[in-house]
């Protein structure tokens, strides 16, 4: 299991790899190491963070933040790369400047997760290949610009006709001349063979040189992203274990704060862990039912309307059990305590460690599950779903 | 750059044979060096033995026009054909233009387009193809227009100028118009720009201007050929930066004819006189010039006779049908060759008028000039106009209305349907020509 793990891990980073590389060759700087995104998936301070500058210069490059829009914000990155983000499309609270106790660097690395899932890669894919193939005429012209005072009429239709055969002509003209110099060159060049001229006229070519470069160029980046586009499936789960990974924070916050305020009322926080033993009682059930492995992806709200009571029923039944066990010993002490209720300090202990634990097995369920999953995936990766 | 003039049927050998003659003897003064070897290796190759082979190919049904042609050319003792360049048969065509079309041209493709391809071989770089022909004989016009199409498949990129001699109006044949609407159908998808002559118009020029009394063909010839090198000896165009130009056929074509719907030119020179009279004669630029303006705009094709009431309609003016008799003759563009002393002084302000084109083409973009500053053809002083403009749209309209009457009839059909041209050829001809028609027509809409 453990070496297992670490082979996964392998795994991942070496695909984080292939994607950091496929940015470098895009022209991206600077490009976090794949370290850098490990860490973030465990959270991390924001500032200074090289996701913000990677970000920023992603929306830069695709063209979703125009230049003017970065001009005016200079030197506020944040605020660039939020409206940048905003206007892609994402949203998050971070966004709007709320929230901001909960913000970390995980909430970057979703931000990137986003703009890859839109294709943002293959916007910067096209434009640098074009930059770097001079051979390729442009596929998109450069906003064709009519005058407004263009009338389509016979007159004008004759002229551009009349245009684009002086083109045509133009063109065979440029053509033969080019055969004409050619053909020269030839006589030149084999008339003067034994000084071997030829080789020397390619190495003292600056255009040449820069040529083959960006030719070089070109063929690594597609290249990076060839390599890219085989693992990419690796990535988007690794992905989805970080956007987990953050709903399960902002759950684990809002339980915490949840026992922090009902340390008085153990009643009450009681209730509230048994609602949040739906979850994982579900997953419980899970187990016993392959068939119904898929019922483990719904949302947390849905799955807890789904719940099952014997499970339920059963673990407040231990709690509760557990609860009479101490009640003798505690006796002196909360005397005055109704039946069923226990003094506050103990019940936030016990509780706490409920949850823990329960915490621990529904992660250790999750992970089987995904594993489940993956599996089947992978044994029917030749069918099509279709969703009706 | 080099050009291969391709000679077809009795008229192409004829005419070829006297621009040749034309532009060696032009050619010869051994004061111009750079001129004269710009138009030696633009006509000419020089053998080994250092004599002077025109780069044509000589292609007739009948050996009669070529033997003449060649004798005629290796008397002159400046330049010969080369000895094998040439292609003849025992039969001519019998002025049947499907018979040239559809069966003799494709028998001997193979012959002719191999001596092509040996022409071409000997050209340092070729610039394109002259096929010369007649509009409506039978070898020229039919075997031509399939020459001209082999041309066209085989050098796509070359330029291709075709040089028309356009029938007398009162016939020499009685299907010559048939043989013109099939030609020139087919010529337009084929060829880059039509250069014509008209024989009516030629035989005018001999009798009123040359005062020549008893005309023959060999007459016509010198005059059209004496037109033709003034447009294709060497000239400095506004693209050759100085020198003389390098592609004078795709110059020519970029100057006149980059619409698909306009390609049929005419020539027009002045001054032309009967060569005794040159030596008492001045000229000036002006005077020619002006002359030349009006031959254009009353459509005239010599300084006899010119109508000088023809005015250019004012520009607000609604513009009448072109086809009124006596009218204004429209350009689409013009291109003005200047040959001779003082060349640089000559004022062209007159072909800058914008009332003499269409609407749609600016006067800057209708207008070439090309200079010379060496004398042409024994004249200090000559000019020449290329235009495309409605000159030919009377001839044309007149051409298309006769075949359509004889059409209409069925008369001689079955001749051409003998050979593999059915009656839908011709329907698509005529279509495709009273395209043309029309498309001229609106020139002064």
């Amino acid at each position: 299991m453990q070496r297992s793990k670490a082979a996964a891990g392998v795994e991942v980073k070496r695909v984080i790899g292939a994607l950091c590389r496929l940015l470098a060759a895009l022209g991206l700087d600077p490009v976090p190491a794949p370290e850098a995104f490990r860490r973030a998936k465990f959270g991390g301070r924001p500032e200074g963070d090289p996701f913000w500058q990677l970000l920023s210069s992603i929306l830069h490059m695709s063209g979703i933040i125009s230049s003017e829009t970065s001009s005016q914000l200079r030197g506020e990155l944040r605020k660039l790369v939020a409206a940048g983000l905003w206007q892609s499309g994402y949203h998050a609270d971070w966004i709007y400047g709320a929230d901001a106790g909960s913000f970390c660097s995980r909430d970057l690395l979703l931000a990137l997760g986003w703009l890859l899932a839109k294709g943002v890669l293959e916007t910067l894919l096209a434009g640098r290949v074009e930059q770097l193939d001079q051979t390729l005429l442009s596929s998109a012209p450069e906003k064709p610009e009519f005058s407004a005072d263009l009338e389509l009429d016979a007159a004008s239709l004759r002229r551009l006709q009349w245009l684009m055969g002086h083109l045509r002509h133009r063109g065979r003209t440029l053509l033969s001349t080019i055969g004409a110099r050619t053909r020269a060159l030839h006589e030149v060049l084999s008339s003067s063979q034994v000084c071997s001229a030829a080789p020397s006229a390619g190495r003292s070519s600056a255009a040449l040189t820069e040529d083959c470069f960006s030719l070089q160029q070109l063929c690594e980046l597609l290249d990076a992203y060839v390599s890219w586009k085989q693992v990419e499936k690796v990535f988007w789960t690794w992905m989805d274990s970080v956007a987990d990974r953050r709903l399960c924070d902002l759950r684990d916050r809002t339980s915490s704060q949840g026992v922090s305020h009902s340390l008085g009322a153990c009643h009450q926080g009681k209730q509230r862990l048994e609602e949040m033993l739906r979850g994982p009682a579900q997953q419980q059930d899970v187990k016993s039912g392959d068939a119904d492995w898929a019922v483990a992806s719904l949302p947390p709200s849905l799955s807890s309307r789904l719940s099952a009571p014997s499970v339920h029923q059963m673990c407040r039944a231990r709690l509760q059990a557990e609860q009479r066990l101490r009640r003798p010993s505690e006796g002196p002490h909360g005397g005055a305590a109704a039946p069923g209720e226990l003094p506050a300090p103990q019940a936030a202990q016990l509780l706490l460690q409920a949850e823990t634990e329960l915490l621990q097995r529904r992660d250790r369920r999750r992970l089987a599950n995904r594993k489940q999953l993956q599996g089947l995936m992978g044994s029917l990766d030749q069918q099509v779903f279709i969703a009706l | 750059m080099s050009v291969v003039t391709v000679q077809l049927g009795q008229c192409g050998n004829q005419v070829g044979q006297e621009l040749f003659d034309v532009i060696s003897s032009d050619a010869q003064d051994g004061q111009r060096k750079t001129y004269s070897s710009v138009s030696r290796e633009r006509f000419f190759r020089q053998t080994s033995q250092g004599d002077f082979e025109a780069r044509a190919v000589l292609v007739d049904m009948e050996p009669k026009v070529i033997n003449h042609s060649m004798n005629r050319a290796a008397k002159s003792g400046r330049w010969r054909y080369a000895e094998a360049s040439h292609f003849s048969q025992k039969q001519g065509s019998g002025n049947n233009w499907a018979n040239g079309f559809r069966v003799l041209g494709p028998r001997h493709r193979d012959a002719v387009e191999e001596l092509v391809r040996r022409e071409v071989e000997h050209c340092d770089v070729l610039a394109g193809f002259i096929p010369m022909m007649s509009v409506a004989g039978g070898t020229g016009s039919g075997v031509g227009t399939f020459v001209t199409q082999c041309l066209r498949d085989v050098y796509p990129s070359s330029f291709v100028l075709n040089h028309l001699t356009w029938p007398y109006g009162t016939g020499e044949v009685i299907v010559q118009n048939y043989n013109s609407v099939l030609t020139l159908a087919h010529l337009y998808q084929l060829s880059d720009a039509l250069l014509v002559h008209e024989n009516d118009a030629v035989h005018r020029i001999c009798s009123q201007q040359l005062n020549l009394k008893q005309i023959s063909f060999g007459d016509l010839n010198r005059v059209i050929a004496h037109q033709l090198a003034g447009v294709l000896q060497p000239a400095l165009t506004p693209d050759s930066c100085g020198a003389y130009s390098g592609n004078p056929l795709g110059e020519l074509v970029s100057a006149l004819a980059c619409h698909p719907e306009y390609k049929l030119l005419s020539a027009c020179s002045i001054p032309q006189m009967a060569s005794a009279s040159i030596a008492f004669s001045t000229f000036s630029w002006p005077a020619l010039l002006k002359h030349l303006r009006q031959m254009l705009i009353a459509n005239t094709k010599m300084e006899e006779g010119i109508d000088w009431q023809v005015r250019p309609p004012p520009a607000s003016a609604g513009r009448t049908s072109s086809l009124t008799a006596g009218g204004f003759n429209a350009s689409l563009a013009n291109l003005l060759i200047l040959r001779g002393k003082d060349v640089y002084s000559a004022e062209t302000g007159g072909f800058e008028d914008p009332a003499i084109y269409t609407s749609w083409l600016p006067p800057a973009e209708a207008l070439s000039l090309w200079k010379s500053p060496v004398p042409f053809d024994k004249y200090e002083k000559s000019a020449t106009l290329v235009s495309n403009s409605q000159a030919l749209l009377r001839p044309l309209d007149d051409m298309v209305r006769k075949a359509w009457n004889m059409f209409a009839s069925r008369a001689y059909i079955h001749q051409y349907v003998k050979f593999g041209i059915s009656e839908e050829d011709f329907l698509d001809s005529f279509t495709s020509l009273e395209q043309v028609i029309s498309s001229y027509a609106q020139l002064q809409c």
